[in-house]
């Protein structure tokens, strides 16, 4: 941990609402947006930024700092989300393994040509991030079980690196990568599904 | 190597984090399978529209209510 944050920590503990302002403008959007990529709900990834932003005035000057604190946020983030997320919406998430590749004895893929050999990766972004395919798109995500959007959010859109995002999840690193493949592979065989047949 | 061999290490692959002869046995099986080159392509694709889909900003009024919020703990304190 810099010894900016260790002050800062230590100025907002007592108080100090400059100190808790600098805070905020550094973490806020990052807490939210993890918050909100597992919770996948704007009211309780505000509930979550508030919690977070408590234990970080209550609990962070006695922080020891051997780990920066930006990875200290993003576990006490991960792990607040996912208990919200517990008994919620459950409803909305699919066994992972009916969205994964399957294959023949052999190894090669199973499914008709069309299906295997689909590349709509030449599609522009402000296509597939408009319409129904963004619909599509976030529904995906949805379905994606809570832990697994944890891994997909530190990784893909927080850019940290696998040991990183293992440190903050409690896992090992192969754990963490077996999860953001099948993160990735599920939500791949979704947008494939719609984007091959429009349906 | 077989398809599902293939499509098993692509994320090392996609993330750069993988040995090279390991990568150069992974591209000659791409090489001659269109299947995986069009796997590969979407799976890339995928991570992207994902990160950005995932880039979702804290709301203003948002900010505003977590300012408030968090004014009144100190007051309290």
């Amino acid at each position: 941990m810099s010894a900016d944050d260790r002050t800062l920590l230590t100025r907002a503990a007592m108080g100090d609402g400059e100190a808790l302002e600098a805070l905020m403008s550094r973490y806020a959007s990052r807490i939210y947006r993890l918050a909100y990529g597992i919770t996948r709900s704007a009211p309780d990834a505000e509930e979550v930024v508030q919690d977070v932003f408590l234990q970080i005035v209550n609990k962070g000057a006695g922080f020891e700092g051997r780990a920066a604190l930006g990875s200290w946020i993003y576990r006490i983030t991960t792990n607040v989300s996912l208990n919200k997320r517990r008994g919620k919406r459950r409803e909305l998430e699919t066994p992972l393994d009916e969205l994964l590749p399957t294959f023949l004895p052999d190894g090669h893929r199973a499914g008709d040509r069309a299906f295997v050999v689909a590349d709509w990766s030449s599609t522009p972004d402000r296509e597939l991030l408009a319409g129904e395919s963004r619909r599509l798109l976030e529904a995906a995500i949805d379905r994606l079980p809570a832990h697994y959007r944890a891994v997909l959010v530190l990784r893909d859109v927080e850019e940290l690196s696998n040991e990183e995002v293992a440190e903050i999840v409690g896992d090992t690193v192969a754990a963490v990568k077996t999860r953001l493949h099948r993160a990735r592979m599920a939500l791949r065989e979704q947008l494939t599904r719609y984007l091959r047949t429009g349906a | 190597m077989t398809c599902r061999d293939a499509i098993d290490i692509l994320a090392d692959y996609v993330d750069g984090a993988m040995p090279a002869e390991l990568a150069a046995e992974l591209e000659r099986h791409l090489a001659g399978c269109e299947p995986c080159r069009a796997y590969l392509a979407t799976y890339r694709k995928t991570g992207m529209l994902g990160a950005i889909a995932g880039r979702v900003d804290m709301p203003a009024e948002m900010q505003a209510r977590l300012r408030r919020f968090l004014s009144e703990q100190l007051r309290r304190a």
